[in-house]
């Protein structure tokens, strides 16, 4: 068999806020890591783990490509990317909920007859409403979308919500919890078939109490 | 190329490769075919996957046009139109140019060609072997060490039996995304906790000839004489594989159930190191030529060559060359010639 068991597995982590949850979870498995200042490469203490710092809505991509095997993402930004990949693991840390947001005891008036929407999450947005049958107009912004009601570009959000915190301070409400979100590991499905014993014996690691 | 362009050394390449090949499945007796560009999209929409990956026209009459694809399914279809009984069995072997949606931001899969081999009218293991070995052939020819994923359709028709066709390919895909969370959920629906956690297991496994072997001996009580069947003809091809000392690119995968519609045996991928998707895939399909009007089994694999090409032996390269530059033309020229006549390159 030409499974090569010297090298080490390769695997993307998001910078940000889920990088602290998943650095603490490692630890706790005795798979500790850290990264030197602005270094972006590093490797597990057991040498088992080559890891890589990425942007979180490019980690699809690297995964996608093979430049690194394994990755630990969002299920919102695993749909946005639209790549098909092996689901290994769901964490329990992480988890958020896409929700529709509007302004408080906002009512619609009967003139409107499509659904305005400001998101992040395009394709996550038209999709869901797509499968729906309510039509729907989607206007893309890169962050700070709880401004979009508020400035009157468009009544409604989607977004990730977690403690309705932003929500509250501006005004806005959830009106529908969409869907659950949550963090997984997953592999390139190539890469995967290459390393399968290695991987299982990672995953078993992360998965044992 | 059709979708891309394929520069001088790389193109070179290319062509070596598919030169090989050909000579290869030549002298195992498969002869070439064409197959059309494009046909009508209804003839073929049962065996496509992802609709949307499809190109499709419309012609002056109003009629719904797709570019090919898969040229499997394209030969499928000539195959089963012209073949008879006397026939058969047919070895045939192709390369050519197919398209599907890619990302514009992401052409980078290079599915764009393929090479490959079927053989019909032969329903038996020897069949199955003998495209396994020709696979084998095929990668030593390039040069290339990939390892080789088995798994079997049968076995998984078998245990899906009472799931209706809907449920089957949503199966299909959990198993082969390895979602097994999903699956847990849907095999609930209608079989007990039991055998549910067993085909779990089952579909989970991959190993080599002795852990398949100690598979089959402990869910002996466990399985129906359906799913017996399948894995005992894997049992069989595993230990022909070893008698031809083949053994070592190859792995049975029950996850590995088939990435088209069509296919109802044996079915295997292959993966190779640095490549980011499966660069070959095959299998038994023993009922889609009789879609087209003439029933008979086949068996075959298809290879994604321009995947690969970075991964080729050295023969494949470009040989160096030589620079002629005599002052004098007619001078440069027989010079050049007994160069080449060496099997050597000369440039003038």
């Amino acid at each position: 068999m030409k499974q090569n068991n010297s090298e080490p597995l390769t695997l993307a982590l998001p910078k940000g806020r889920l990088l602290d949850n998943v650095s603490k979870f490692f630890k706790q498995k005795g798979l500790d890591f850290s990264f030197d200042n602005r270094k972006l490469v590093s490797f597990d203490k057991s040498g088992n783990l080559k890891i890589f710092l990425v942007k979180n809505s490019d980690l699809p991509t690297y995964v996608n490509h093979g430049i690194a095997g394994l990755g630990i993402c969002g299920s919102d930004v695993l749909y946005e990317s639209g790549y098909k990949f092996f689901n290994l693991m769901t964490f329990d840390f992480g988890s958020t909920a896409m929700c529709i947001a509007g302004k408080k005891g906002y009512k619609p008036s009967g003139e409107e007859r499509k659904l305005s929407v400001a998101t992040k999450f395009t394709k996550f947005t038209s999709d869901y409403f797509h499968k729906k049958g309510i039509p729907v107009e989607i206007i893309k912004l890169n962050g700070s979308v709880e401004l979009a009601p508020v400035l009157g570009l468009t009544p409604y959000i989607v977004d990730l919500v977690e403690t309705g915190n932003t929500l509250l301070a501006n005004n806005l409400e959830v009106l529908e919890k969409l869907e659950d979100i949550k963090v997984h590991l997953i592999a390139n499905p190539a890469y995967y078939k290459l390393h399968y014993k290695s991987i299982i014996k990672i995953v078993n690691i992360l998965k044992e109490n | 190329m059709g979708t891309e362009t394929i520069y001088m050394e790389d193109a070179f390449k290319h062509r070596q490769a598919n030169q090989e090949l050909g000579k290869l499945f030549t002298s195992w007796g498969y002869l070439p075919v064409e197959t059309p560009v494009f046909d009508f999209f209804d003839i073929y929409q049962d065996f496509i996957p992802v609709e949307k990956d499809i190109y499709r026209l419309i012609d002056r009459e109003g009629d719904l046009l797709m570019l090919r694809s898969d040229i499997t399914l394209f030969l499928a279809k000539q195959m089963g139109l012209s073949l008879k009984d006397n026939d058969l069995p047919v070895r045939v072997c192709y390369s050519g140019t197919i398209l599907r949606h890619q990302n514009r931001e992401d052409i980078s899969k290079n599915e764009f060609f393929q090479t490959g081999v079927e053989l019909i009218g032969k329903a038996d293991l020897n069949a199955d072997m003998e495209i396994l070995m020709l696979l084998h052939s095929t990668f030593k020819n390039l040069e290339i060490e990939p390892i080789v994923h088995i798994g079997s359709r049968k076995l998984l028709n078998a245990a899906t039996i009472d799931f209706n066709a809907k449920d089957q390919k949503k199966i299909i895909s959990m198993i082969s995304y390895r979602e097994f969370e999903n699956l847990e959920i849907i095999l609930k629906e209608k079989l007990d906790k039991k055998r549910v956690q067993f085909l779990i297991s089952l579909f989970q496994f991959s190993g080599n000839r002795e852990e398949l072997k100690q598979l089959i001996t402990q869910s002996n009580s466990l399985i129906s004489n359906e799913e017996k069947d399948a894995l005992d003809e894997l049992n069989t091809i595993m230990d022909n594989l070893s008698k031809l000392e083949s053994e070592d690119g190859f792995i049975i995968d029950l996850s590995e159930v088939g990435n088209q519609p069509y296919y109802t045996g044996i079915v295997f991928q292959g993966y190779i190191e640095g490549v980011d998707s499966a660069i070959v895939s095959g299998g038994r399909y023993n009922n889609l030529l009789g879609e087209f009007g003439f029933k008979t089994p086949s068996v075959g694999f298809s290879l994604l060559l321009r995947k690969i090409e970075s991964k080729l032996g050295k023969k494949f390269s470009l040989p160096e060359h030589e620079t002629v530059n005599e002052p004098d033309f007619i001078k440069s020229h027989k010079k050049a010639e007994k160069i080449r006549k060496d099997g050597r390159i000369a440039i003038l």
